[in-house]
């Protein structure tokens, strides 16, 4: 179970363009430049057994989100609990009960499919044998059996995200967070990643709770058994397709998007 | 063992793996850095094997023999083959296919001695002909035997003593060692070494840190419930290994090297043992730890493998340039020496080449100095590394 509330998160960006000549090459001293509100009121609850969708447009706070969740920002405001435990006071114990597909998802391209995922599962604390037979399991659930002994190296984008997503599942975790995960992928890659959460959800795999961030509304719509709306930061409406759909009085939940994280342009919604 | 010290050894054999599997990098350095020292003790023994043949043919070239058969018989007397240089030789000698210096007689060499009048004789050499140039020395010697020998002579035809001609007695006594002498020669051994572990550490120390950045594999990283200077740790430690590898190989490979030495004379001067290697290990251990630690300092604030080995550059250049203030400095050691990295271990190596060895507290202030900037490196990437994940 994933709880945040009221999360806030700012950034101090210097601005280079402001200072010319000589000015421009020494160090800016103190909290000089622009402030940045990346995220300035995001919350959620996402549940065991739900997949959650963080839906929001390009610079809502996504991501930002995401790594305040993984302890590698520490907010400004806010509370992130997984599974009732306080992410900024005790990370590891989060990060161990967490699987992270995160915006970066660098793989070692000298190492083959199988080392990039047991080394993963070593640091989280399992033995090497472990690790390997988890490897092979999950291998075969997303159908990359043949990759294992692969370097990753010559991967294509499809199995390169099937890799680092066997390497975040590695230790069996009771959360998945994925920062968009279709990015880059084909139709069929799409499908069957579509298929393998559901089954992570389901009883069989586990009951996960998974938390999906996105900007494409067909994955929402198809996947997502609950939606949080994210716009300039701020969550801006929660709750299941067929609601947010009620909620905005529109039949395509494209155009209720729009409503919901525009509204300034189309409409505001009642308090 | 606990999770920490686990997710240590974790990274460090991950890493290794990683950087034993570069092969093509490995070996480059293995090839370029490792076979480098003795390649060049090869070709210096080459050329003093040169040397000494050439000074033990005890020949002189002359042109316009005919013209002097009275310093003919003076070469011939000294046990010289006198020969007759080449028509050419100014070309010759200019183009290193000639390396004899040629004594030039003009026609009228003989009257003019004969009449006192002090003919002309010249020792022709070109100083960019090295080997040319280094036996004119010796010619210019046998000429002036031949010039005070005539002295003696004609002085001695009118009666006076020839130790007139002689108040003082100069002789010259050199006090090296003959290893001290030999430095001369492999004083840029050490100089080698250092690059070979500098070269060593820099591939893997970029790639842990600046290549993770550009691949990014470095912020799925540390979405592991492991501590950050766990991972900076066995990151380190398997740059160090490979440089300490590196380390070892360059050190030991002067033994073999020492084998295939073509001159005598420089084998006799160029003692060096397995005592040796160890001292040089000695002192290129924690020189590697700490290079290591410095350069991924460096890199962990760049975005990609390339702008880091822009940056790491300054670190090169220090490491190659310091060790010149003692090459400059032809041996006079400052005690302020040992406390500058790179001009410490450069030092303390050149004094095992010269057969004095160091001791406990010689070795004392690089070691603090290296243990310093290791933790310094280790504690600054371990800061910069949650930043450096996200940028």
């Amino acid at each position: 179970m994933i709880e945040v509330s009221g999360l806030a998160k700012s950034f101090v960006v210097a601005e280079a363009g402001r200072r010319r000549g000589l000015a421009a090459l020494v160090p800016r001293r103190g909290r000089g430049g622009r402030v940045v509100h990346a995220v300035r009121d995001v919350s959620l609850h996402a549940v065991d057994g739900r997949i959650t969708g963080l839906l929001g447009p390009n610079g809502a706070g996504k991501t930002t989100t995401l790594r305040m969740l993984a302890g590698l920002l520490t907010p400004d405001a806010g509370q992130l609990r997984v599974d009732g435990i306080d992410v900024v006071a005790r990370p590891r114990e989060v990060l161990a009960r967490m699987g992270m597909l995160s915006d970066s998802r660098g793989l070692y391209p000298r190492l083959t499919a199988r080392e990039n995922i047991v080394y993963y599962g070593t640091l989280q604390g399992m033995t090497r044998d472990a690790a390997d037979a988890r490897a092979v399991e999950l291998a075969r659930m997303f159908a990359m059996t043949t990759l294992l002994d692969r370097r990753t190296d010559g991967f294509s984008q499809g199995e390169r995200m099937k890799t680092a997503l066997v390497r975040a599942l590695v230790h069996d975790p009771s959360n998945i967070v994925l920062d968009e995960p279709t990015n880059g992928l084909d139709v069929i890659a799409t499908r069957a990643l579509r298929e393998n959460l559901r089954w992570l959800r389901s009883a069989a795999g586990g009951g996960k709770c998974i938390v999906f961030s996105t900007h494409i509304m067909q994955e929402v719509e198809r996947l997502c058994d609950s939606v949080v709306v994210v716009a300039d930061g701020r969550a801006v409406a929660s709750g299941t397709v067929p609601e947010l759909l009620e909620r905005t009085g529109e039949t395509d939940f494209e155009e209720a998007f729009v409503k919901l994280a525009f509204p300034a342009e189309t409409w505001r919604p009642a308090a | 063992m606990t999770p920490q010290l686990r997710a240590v050894m974790t990274v460090l054999r991950k890493e290794l793996t990683d950087a034993l599997r570069d092969r093509r990098t490995l070996l480059t350095v293995l090839v370029s850095s490792v076979l480098m020292g003795p390649l060049i003790l090869v070709a210096i023994s080459g050329l003093v094997a040169s040397l000494e043949a050439q000074a033990e043919q005890r020949e002189v070239y002359v042109a316009g023999l005919a013209n002097a058969p009275t310093l003919r018989n003076f070469l011939e007397r000294q046990t010289y083959t006198v020969k007759e240089a080449p028509a050419d030789y100014e070309e010759a000698l200019r183009k290193s296919r000639f390396t004899d210096p040629v004594v030039v007689v003009h026609r009228d060499f003989e009257t003019e001695l004969a009449r006192g009048e002090s003919p002309v004789v010249e020792i022709v050499s070109d100083s960019a002909n090295q080997r040319s140039e280094a036996s004119a020395g010796r010619i210019e010697r046998l000429l002036g035997g031949f010039a005070r020998e005539r002295v003696v002579l004609n002085l001695a035809m009118r009666g006076v003593a020839v130790q007139l001609l002689e108040p003082i007695d100069v002789e010259s006594r050199d006090l090296a060692s003959p290893q001290t002498r030999a430095t001369r020669i492999t004083g840029m051994l050490p100089y080698f070494v250092m690059m070979a572990v500098l070269y060593g550490a820099l591939n893997a120390a970029l790639d842990t840190t600046a290549g993770e950045r550009e691949r990014g594999s470095l912020e799925p990283l540390l979405m592991n419930p492991v501590e950050r200077w766990a991972l900076v740790i066995g990151k380190w430690a398997a740059v160090a290994g490979v440089a300490m590898l590196i380390a070892v190989l360059s050190s030991f490979s002067f033994l073999p090297g020492q084998w295939v030495l073509r001159s005598d004379t420089l084998a006799a001067l160029f003692q060096y043992g397995p005592r040796e290697a160890f001292y040089f290990l000695v002192v290129l251990v924690p020189f590697a730890a700490a290079l290591s630690a410095v350069l991924m300092a460096v890199a962990i604030r760049c975005r990609t493998f390339k702008e880091a080995q822009a940056s790491a550059t300054i670190v090169l250049l220090a490491t190659s340039l310091l060790p010149l203030i003692n090459i400059f400095n032809l041996g006079s050691d400052a005690p302020w020496h040992l406390w500058i990295p790179a001009l410490a271990q450069n030092t303390l190596m050149m004094r095992v080449l010269k057969g004095e060895g160091f001791g406990v507290a010689d070795i004392l202030i690089p070691l603090t100095v290296c243990v310093v900037l290791t933790l310094g490196g280790i504690g600054f990437v371990a800061r910069m590394l949650r930043h450096a994940a996200m940028k």
